[in-house]
């Protein structure tokens, strides 16, 4: 299968970024210095071509009820104009994949869900559409999207965008940018503030390189891997995987048994888990996914989902899944780097505090 | 592309390079290496005294988001390592050929045919890349 090109691919290409595939896409990696990237983003702004990500609007009376009933989190009690993020969920629990809900006006409801899982996740919303008075419909093809991260965000983009009030983190406003209309969410995935905007190619290319004349450093999905890692943020395919429920991914906070209903609320009324998923940082050594994580025992009790060396930090940080049973008391675990046991100390807290609102 | 190779040196195609006074060889990585991985964050060598062989992973050299295998040029006894670049690893994406990694008192002088030479590897680096 050809890889896919967004179409903001020349304009990487141009600026020298490193490109590798990515869940079907080529994308960029890094430009210059993923160390750079990720301090420009917690001290500046940066800026992230997100265009591979998958758009799915529902539309019509039924919208709300209906997004309400296919995911975890609760749509219905949030006013309009909210973002929501939610796992989206199985009969049996387990994640499908994890999604933003953008309630952008009364019947009118954009779902932005990982690149990986666009076609998973809209045959298997479709499959539960049926009886609700709304229109689905996948317009992933006609979107580009743009993150644009850091504690400039909201100063760089108020001026090129028509309107752009000091909405709250987490909220969703539909403003313009050079006369062509956009989706500005207050959203992201690195916790700082920041903003994600949705539009057609041209316009997000035309955004793009506006904000490439004002200096916004482009950054690619390393920097964006160690952003959301350093602030415990959960990644498809290494936190939650089709095999997984909520619980296992410290996600209870967005199940809300509270609802009436929705799907995967029986299988999930017990609360119950076979991970937890901890933070760890480790004083030596870098822990990578797949590397097991073991006790004082020398008994292997859970693997590494994800893991980097934290720029902010300059330590080893990972997520780590962990049977639910053997979590030790002491909070203190051994990383298996290449067979010799580096010591890890469990975090309740994120590695790093994001500046968002 | 245009890389730093300088002439005095010789190199593998695992992008190692290797000073060679007598039977001593001194190893590290190339300019090429350094800019492949980016930045460079945790060193991992062989202590003073360690055997190594040819071809064999001797240690392990880490970026940010990537762990890649250092490959012994030479089969030998490692008499040297450069235990201050461990605390700065970053020196090497400074300059990858003033940051040496270990020093090898190599055992078979004819394994040094098997490194390429200043052209050979620019040319190495041009084909694969």
């Amino acid at each position: 299968m050809t890889a896919l090109k967004t179409h903001l691919y020349d304009e990487h290409v141009k600026l020298g970024a490193k490109i590798v595939p990515f869940a079907g896409w080529d994308m960029p990696v890094q430009y210059t210095s993923v160390k750079d990237e990720v301090l420009a983003v917690r001290q500046n702004v940066g800026v992230f071509d997100v265009s591979h990500m998958g758009e799915f609007f529902v539309e019509g009376d039924d919208a709300e009820t209906f997004v309400d009933s296919i995911v975890t989190n609760d749509i219905k009690g949030a006013p309009t104009g909210k973002a929501i993020y939610s796992p989206l969920c199985r009969e049996n629990g387990t994640v499908i994949d994890d999604l933003i809900v953008y309630k952008l006006a009364p019947g009118r409801v954009l779902i932005c869900v990982n690149a990986s899982n666009i076609d998973k996740d809209f045959t298997w919303i479709k499959s539960k559409h049926q009886g609700f008075k709304c229109n689905l419909t996948n317009r992933s093809h006609e979107f580009s999207l743009l993150a644009i991260q850091g504690p400039r965000s909201y100063e760089i983009l108020k001026p090129l965008l028509n309107e752009l009030p000091d909405i709250e983190y987490y909220s969703v406003y539909e403003s313009a940018f050079e006369g062509e209309s956009v989706i500005a969410a207050r959203t992201g995935y690195t916790g700082e503030d920041g903003f994600e905007v949705f539009g057609s190619h041209e316009t997000i290319k035309a955004l793009w390189q506006k904000l490439m004349s004002l200096k916004v450093t482009p950054c690619g999905l390393a920097a964006r891997d160690v952003l959301r890692l350093e602030v415990g943020y959960p990644l498809y395919g290494h936190e939650l995987n089709d095999e997984l429920n909520p619980y296992d991914a410290g996600l209870g906070w967005a199940v809300k048994h509270a609802k009436t209903n929705f799907i995967g609320k029986e299988a999930l009324a017990p609360k119950t888990s076979k991970f937890k998923l901890v933070k760890l940082i480790l004083e030596k050594g870098i822990p990578r996914e797949g590397y097991p994580v073991l006790n004082a025992a020398n008994e292997t009790i859970g693997v590494v989902a994800s893991g980097t060396m934290s720029v902010v930090l300059n330590k080893g940080i990972a997520m780590a899944r962990i049977q639910i049973d053997k979590v030790p008391s002491d909070e203190v675990v051994l990383v298996d780097i290449r067979q010799k046991p580096y010591p890890a100390q469990i975090t309740k807290k994120p590695f790093v505090t994001g500046g968002h609102k | 592309m245009a890389t730093n190779i300088p002439a005095n040196l010789k190199y593998t195609k695992e992008h190692e390079w290797t000073l060679i006074e007598g039977d001593t060889v001194t190893v590290g990585i190339t300019d090429f290496a350094q800019s492949a991985l980016g930045d460079i964050v945790f060193l991992e060598v062989p202590e003073v005294g360690t055997n190594l062989k040819s071809g064999a992973t001797f240690g392990v050299v880490e970026s940010i988001k990537s762990v890649s295998d250092l490959y012994s040029p030479v089969s030998g006894e490692v008499v040297a390592r450069n235990s201050d670049l461990e605390g700065s690893p970053e020196k090497i994406n400074e300059d990858a050929y003033g940051s040496w990694l270990i020093k090898v008192k190599m055992n078979d002088a004819a394994e040094l045919n098997n490194l390429l030479s200043a052209e050979q590897y620019q040319e190495f680096c041009n084909s694969s890349h």
